[in-house]
């Protein structure tokens, strides 16, 4: 029993970075943009596959190999995506947010549920044209290998399976760069002021329409590389999204909207609440084990876990 | 330097501005007063860029201003401190001094600016690393005049930088500005409620109704007209 524990425990905060990763990036365009976007779990499903072809393309010239190649792979789907994202907000997200639609009775909140949900749609029936129905992974023996450690107390064993320890190593890593990027830098201080307040922001001299299109940019990307790591240790379609799009809004709103940290604080949770929920419940149920957590925590701290209070009481 | 002429706002159908002409020359202190609605905030966000203007042309020595984006103005050297202050609440007070200093003269001057910040508002550097959203109304202000300076610009505008302050406070603030005006050379563009003593400090200043200048002038000039004494100063005739 307890080795089951032990190892449910290590799966869930190993996955549970990997989620935090992929809830950092919905985390940017919800925080920053405030807008709801459905096809967030298509940008995942996009890393898968541009992980997939680039391991093969990889392979095909002979460099990186098996076991580095993957990862190399999923974080080229980051630049991949951020210009994705970035043409895709300048033609169509632009449209129904940011300041242009501020007038507007609803801020354009009506339109972007259409257009990112039929976004969302043609990328997930694209992807079936494109990439077939049959499940697909990213090959790398480090999958069918894990690092044991052990024994603890009662004989137990941990077993990591090699693959998720390296994604999840490469995520922190992602995850701490773009926390820097946005601590540290200009830009994204920038970013964070057209966040908070878009018209002061202009006032500033920060173009805010630009501000928004690299957010997108790099929500899109940071979920890709997200994607594209979970690639090394699952099979997926090109419906793969659907499953992950709540996971990401629950670890966000979790979280607390608008903070990197608290969306990877919030991913993780879910990651860790999936897993560990597995040693009481059948596969089928644990996802609502993360919804019935969600609600205990979001009743008790509606702000979430990590949100900021700025306001002055 | 910064020069308005024939102006017009639509505002939802309304006209907001109507053949508003206004001038502000290097180094110049002018003030704007008006009651409510008159279109003062308007005016700044025309200026600003956020509002578009029906008519009218906008010169910024001597270049159209109106053809440029908002967000190429403050390049320009136009720092403007909104009503209602809008400092970046989840940002430190640090951060939003540094993104006052967006523009590349305000980058290149920032260290300069900074230690003039202090030195004008201290509490500022006292609370440097806390966020902007927990501090005072006065504070607040304090921080969105500093954010302004802070874009080394050529021309501050306020808009009613004392709303919702105790005297004391909109007495530092009314110092503060007058300080940046006479030793630093800064020309300002101010809007105020507070019409005696925003009068007081300007070399010029205009007085704008329901969209129209109605009356414009020296300080002394509108200072001994019947009608400001009589509408904003409280006064009867003299």
């Amino acid at each position: 029993m307890f080795e089951n524990i032990l190892n449910a425990v290590a799966a869930g905060l190993i996955i549970g970075c990997l989620y935090g990763l992929m809830c950092i990036g919905l985390g940017l365009i919800f925080g920053i943009m405030k807008v709801v976007n459905f096809a967030q779990g298509e940008f995942l499903m996009l890393g898968m596959y541009i992980s997939v072809y680039l391991v093969a393309g990889f392979a095909a010239l002979g460099i990186f190999g098996p076991l580095v190649g993957p990862f190399v792979a999923a974080i080229l789907a980051g630049p991949v995506l951020f210009a994705g994202g970035a043409l895709l907000h300048r033609f169509l997200i632009s449209h129904v947010s940011g300041l242009s639609t501020a007038a507007r009775l609803d801020q354009g909140g009506y339109g972007q549920l259409i257009v990112t949900l039929g976004i969302s749609l043609i990328l997930q029936n694209g992807g079936l044209i494109l990439f077939g129905s049959t499940p697909k992974s990213v090959l790398t023996p480090l999958s069918a290998r894990a690092f044991i450690l052990g024994p603890f107390p009662g004989n137990a064993l941990l077993f990591l399976n090699q693959a998720r320890v390296y994604a999840c190593g490469v995520a922190i890593v992602v995850a701490v760069v773009l926390w820097l990027v946005m601590e540290r830098t200009t830009l994204g201080k920038a970013l964070r002021a057209a966040a908070d307040n878009p018209v002061a922001a202009t006032y500033m001299g920060i173009d805010v329409d630009r501000a928004y299109r690299i957010a997108f940019g790099l929500g899109a990307a940071i979920t890709a590389i997200a994607g594209g790591l979970m690639a090394t240790y699952l099979t997926f379609t090109p419906f793969v999204g659907l499953d992950y799009v709540i996971i990401m809004y629950s670890g966000v709103v979790l979280g607390g909207m608008g903070s990197i940290l608290g969306a990877f604080w919030g991913g993780l949770t879910v990651g860790f609440v999936q897993q560990v929920s597995a040693l009481i419940l059948p596969p089928q149920l644990q996802n609502a084990a993360i919804f019935v957590v969600f609600l205990l925590i979001v009743g008790l701290r509606p702000e979430g876990l990590f949100g900021r209070s700025a306001e002055r009481a | 330097m910064l020069e308005i002429r024939d102006l017009s706002v639509l505002y939802g159908g309304l006209r907001a501005l109507q053949g508003v002409s206004l001038a502000v020359a290097a180094g110049q202190f002018v003030t704007v007063v008006g009651p409510n609605g008159a279109g003062k905030t308007t005016l700044f966000k025309a200026i600003s860029g956020v509002v578009a203007a029906a008519g009218g042309t906008i010169a910024w020595d001597g270049a159209p201003l109106l053809t440029r984006p908002a967000a190429a103005r403050a390049h320009l050297g136009i720092a403007h401190v909104p009503e209602g202050r809008q400092v970046f609440r989840t940002l430190t007070v640090r951060e939003n001094l540094e993104l006052g200093a967006y523009p590349g003269a305000g980058r290149a001057a920032f260290a300069r600016t900074l230690e003039r910040v202090h030195a004008l508002f201290p509490i500022l550097a006292e609370r440097a690393g806390q966020l902007a959203g927990t501090l005072s109304g006065g504070e607040q202000q304090m921080l969105a005049i500093g954010r302004g300076l802070a874009a080394a610009p050529r021309l501050l505008m306020l808009d009613e930088p004392s709303m919702g302050l105790a005297p004391a406070v909109t007495e530092t603030i009314f110092a503060a500005i007058a300080q940046v005006h006479k030793e630093d050379g800064l020309a300002i563009l101010l809007v105020e409620q507070r019409v005696a003593e925003a009068l007081e400090l300007s070399d010029h200043g205009y007085v704008l109704e329901t969209g129209r200048v109605v009356l414009d002038g020296p300080y002394q000039t509108l200072l001994a007209d019947d009608r400001v004494r009589r509408s904003y100063l409280g006064l009867g005739e003299s």
